[in-house]
């Protein structure tokens, strides 16, 4: 016997509804190498954040920081980059960093 | 060090519309898709009906029972059906008097193969819709098989490079320009490295619509089954470019247009070296690639008019 | 209230199709030539030439756009309508399924004709039999005013909160299709006040621009077997509700067709007919003749195909003896025909009786009266005990 309460499709029909809340994956994870900015290179011409497949070089005022949550280290960022002001670094260096993510 | 106070006049994009996707998303690294599907809405609106089926942007497009990845109104079609689905939801907003503009996002598989039908019906009546191939030349989502738009010389799972076989045996179907010839109110190739291009285009596709069918032709590198380095794929396309590979051409109404033409192109070899699906390549191919690419640029350029 | 009498012209089928699409007022209507329906295509274009509808006519290069167009239009909001037969319908199928899956309330008639296959321009039920499990509604007419009343009875079913379901109007091709016969047009105010209802209703989800809904999400796991469940329960739903329906349309236009079956002197039958159509029409002569001869034999009109009628055969059929199916199509792989392997699925309720099935009308062959008078008598004699043929293909048998 099948309960009506215990459907989660809240209408007839399949739909997805995403006006609350959205699904995501942990990218972040994902990442073999870490972009790395030396700021004193960098000359804010945002490049690298128009070309970032996740979009997920956030605006930092004067330079641009990826967000770790999702940047899947694709090292885009770095290759485009024309003042060569990121660096792709192995992931594992940054294993005890605290500040990780 | 002085920082640079102007941004190029693109990223004012970026900032004004809100990412409706989900930060993490199932797109390979370095996805050009990727790119192209999270610019679209940027340009065009977060209000727009995006119409797909089943190829790579699915598992991102599509809701998995009532959770989604995007906050786009969203409908999945069938890869028959894409240009028909936009006809059918455009047509019943024409009926009601409502403004809304239906954007198709496929692949080049559903585009040039199997949902060509629909898409070439589509643009015949002239309806008001947007239709965005994504090229990534093959069907990737199923393994990287070839599509009618792999060029010829690639290999692909279905036309592996062997002994015998030197990849796909014919050239590519030419999408956009059978959709300009098909006369589209407005065609147009765009790519991920000339993005300022790519942003005009489809402004002008939000005008265009006003008009009849709307066809943009997005030149996408699949990082997997190119088998390029997931950071070389915006190179890739800048090089496609470069070589002519790829012109940047619109037709308004049947009038073409270079939107960037190149003043000295490199040969095809630069660009075919940085594809792993193109290493088995020998000189011989390599200039039958050149050719193919002179010759397909020349009836582009013969289309266009100089300004 | 009482619907005002309906003008009558003399028409064919398929223009007495889209009469009925016309007054129904769909938002988007498609459809693609095919013998033997195209007439519908062009009479709604006709309308629409004229200014008589103001539904949006797409000309679309094929069926499969054609169903692809109206699923689109009808998940936006939209009142659609479609036509087809045979090829187009399989040309159509993927998109058939999905707009089933979506809950589409789309109209379709068919004039249904032989599949694919072996070549045949000629009428036969293979079309509709092949795709009985697409998650559509069948519904199988047997003459021209009865197509008209079911396509305006269709949008209350497809349409109703809780039906959502796509529904498949039928009728014979080449015979009910280009017969012209008397039918009655209904009033517009008469058909809109019959369809007025469905505004009374909870509003079924569409498509919003800029709001994140997706149309066509992935059924994962329970999710999936939740939404293939609530198709089929809906299925269920629909077969008490198309009696409902048609209950309605008689008290308001004074015509019914007792919904899911119609019943000819079955309450004292011992032996019953079944046959869905046009055929219909013949059997109830041939019924005639032979209860003149004293056999008490009955026939039921299966109407509703899909869902399939079950209850209200179990009690039509119940303390019958012996029942004779006439099938103008194939079960491939169940020698016999698709309609009466379906009544033998009925047998744990109406108990075990001979059910002799009889494939007849293929490829636009007649079924005569003196078919039926013959399948009559096998019946009759197989309810009295006597040995009898399970199979018969009745023009091979000549
Ligand atoms: C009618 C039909 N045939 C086959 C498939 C299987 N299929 C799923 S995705 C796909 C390839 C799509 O290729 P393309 O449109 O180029 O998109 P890509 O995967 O390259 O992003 C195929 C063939 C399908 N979904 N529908
Ligand atoms: S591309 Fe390089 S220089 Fe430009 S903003 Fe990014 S890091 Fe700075
Ligand atoms: S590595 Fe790739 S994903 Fe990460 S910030 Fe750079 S471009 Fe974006
Ligand atoms: S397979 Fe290719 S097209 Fe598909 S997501 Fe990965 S890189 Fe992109």
């Amino acid at each position: 016997m099948v309960h009506n309460d215990k459907f989660m499709f809240p209408y007839e029909g399949a739909w997805s509804d995403g006006r609350e809340k959205l699904l995501c994956l942990d990218t972040g994870s994902w990442r073999v190498n870490r972009p790395v900015l030396d700021k004193e290179k960098c000359n804010y011409c945002s490049l690298c954040a128009l070309y970032c497949p996740p979009q997920c070089l956030k605006d930092m005022g004067d330079h641009y920081a990826p967000d770790l949550d999702y940047c899947k280290g694709c090292g885009i960022c770095a290759r485009e980059c024309p003042r060569g002001a990121i660096s792709m670094m192995p992931e594992g260096e940054f294993a005890d960093d605290s500040a990780k993510r | 060090m002085t920082k640079q106070k102007k941004k190029p006049k693109i990223y004012d994009y970026f900032k004004e519309t809100e990412d409706p996707y989900a930060g993490g998303v199932a797109w390979c690294p370095g996805c050009t898709l990727e790119l192209t599907a999270r610019f679209v809405p940027k340009v065009l609106g977060n209000d727009i009906i995006l119409v797909g089926c089943p190829c790579c942007a699915a598992p991102v497009l599509y809701g998995q029972n009532l959770g989604t990845w995007h906050r786009l109104s969203y409908f999945s079609s069938l890869m028959t059906g894409v240009a028909s689905s936009a006809t059918g939801i455009s047509r019943y907003y024409r009926k009601i008097g409502r403004d809304a503009t239906v954007v198709c996002f496929t692949g080049d598989g559903c585009s040039a193969d199997v949902g060509f039908q629909p898409l070439s019906g589509a643009a015949e009546r002239n309806e008001r819709i947007i239709y965005i191939t994504y090229d990534n030349e093959g069907y990737m989502n199923t393994g990287y098989q070839r599509s009618s738009t792999t060029p010829m010389g690639a290999s692909t799972s279905t036309t592996p490079a062997g002994t015998i076989s030197h990849g796909k045996p014919t050239p590519a179907k030419n999408v956009p320009l059978l959709m300009a010839m098909q006369g589209a109110a407005y065609a147009a190739t765009a790519t991920l490295s000339h993005l300022d291009d790519f942003a005009r285009k489809l402004t002008k596709a939000r005008q265009k619509i006003k008009e009849g069918f709307v066809y943009i032709h997005v030149f996408s590198p699949c990082v997997m089954g190119w088998r390029i380095e997931a950071d070389m794929s915006i190179q890739v396309c800048r090089m496609a470019v470069r070589t002519n590979y790829f012109p940047l051409w619109e037709a308004e109404n049947g009038r073409f247009r270079l939107t960037h033409e190149v003043s000295s192109p490199k040969p095809v070899q630069e660009y075919l070296r940085l594809i792993r699906k193109f290493s088995h390549l020998k000189e011989t191919e390599i200039n039958e690639f050149q050719q193919m690419v002179d010759r397909k640029y020349a009836v582009i350029k013969r289309l266009c008019v100089t300004e | 209230m009482i619907a005002q009498k309906g003008k009558k012209m003399v028409i064919t089928g398929n223009a007495t199709a889209a009469y009925g699409a016309m007054l129904c007022r769909p938002d988007v209507a498609t459809s693609y030539p095919i013998t033997p329906m195209s007439e519908v295509a062009e009479q709604l274009s006709a309308f629409r030439a004229n200014g008589l509808m103001e539904t949006e006519m797409v000309e679309v290069e094929g069926e499969n756009s054609a169903m692809n167009v109206v699923a689109g239009a009808s998940m936006a909001g939209g009142r659609t309508f479609t036509a087809t037969s045979s090829w187009g319908l399989s040309f159509m199928y993927d998109a058939v399924q999905h707009a089933a899956g979506f809950r589409a309330p789309i109209v379709m008639v068919i004039a249904n004709r032989e599949a694919p296959g072996i070549l045949a321009v000629s009428g036969g039920q293979q079309d509709i039999i092949s795709v009985r499990d697409a998650g559509w509604i069948q519904i199988i007419v047997e003459e021209g005013q009865e197509i008209l009343d079911t396509i305006i009875m269709a949008y209350r079913l497809a349409e109703d909160y809780d039906i959502q379901l796509p529904v498949m109007v039928n009728y014979d091709g080449f015979y009910l299709s280009y017969m012209a016969t008397a039918i009655e047009i209904p009033e517009q105010t008469d058909v809109d006040h019959f369809l007025a209802t469905l505004k009374e209703q909870p509003k079924r989800q569409v498509l919003e621009p800029g709001v994140a809904l997706g149309c066509g999400t992935h059924g994962i796991e329970k999710g999936f077997v939740e939404l293939r469940y609530r198709q089929c329960v809906a299925m269920e739903r629909a077969a008490a509700k198309l009696d409902e329906i048609d209950r309605e349309f008689g008290e308001l236009f004074g015509r019914s067709y007792g919904g899911q079956i119609e019943e000819y002197r079955i309450d004292d039958a011992d032996i019953v007919v079944v046959a869905s159509g046009g055929v219909a029409g013949t059997a109830k002569v041939a019924v005639d003749t032979k209860r003149e001869q004293g056999i008490k034999v009955g026939l039921i009109k299966l109407r509703l195909f899909r869902p399939f009628p079950r209850q209200r055969l179990v009690e039509a059929l119940n303390g019958k003896k012996a029942i004779g199916v006439i099938d103008r199509s194939v079960g491939f792989g169940w020698d016999c025909g698709p309609m009466a392997m379906e009544l033998r699925a009925l047998t744990p309720e109406i108990g075990i009786v001979p059910i002799l099935s009889y494939i007849d009308g293929l490829a636009n062959l007649d079924i005569t009266i003196p078919h039926i008078e013959r399948a009559i008598d096998e019946v009759q004699s197989a309810a009295l005990g006597k040995s009898y043929q399970e199979v018969t293909w009745i023009p091979l048998e000549e």
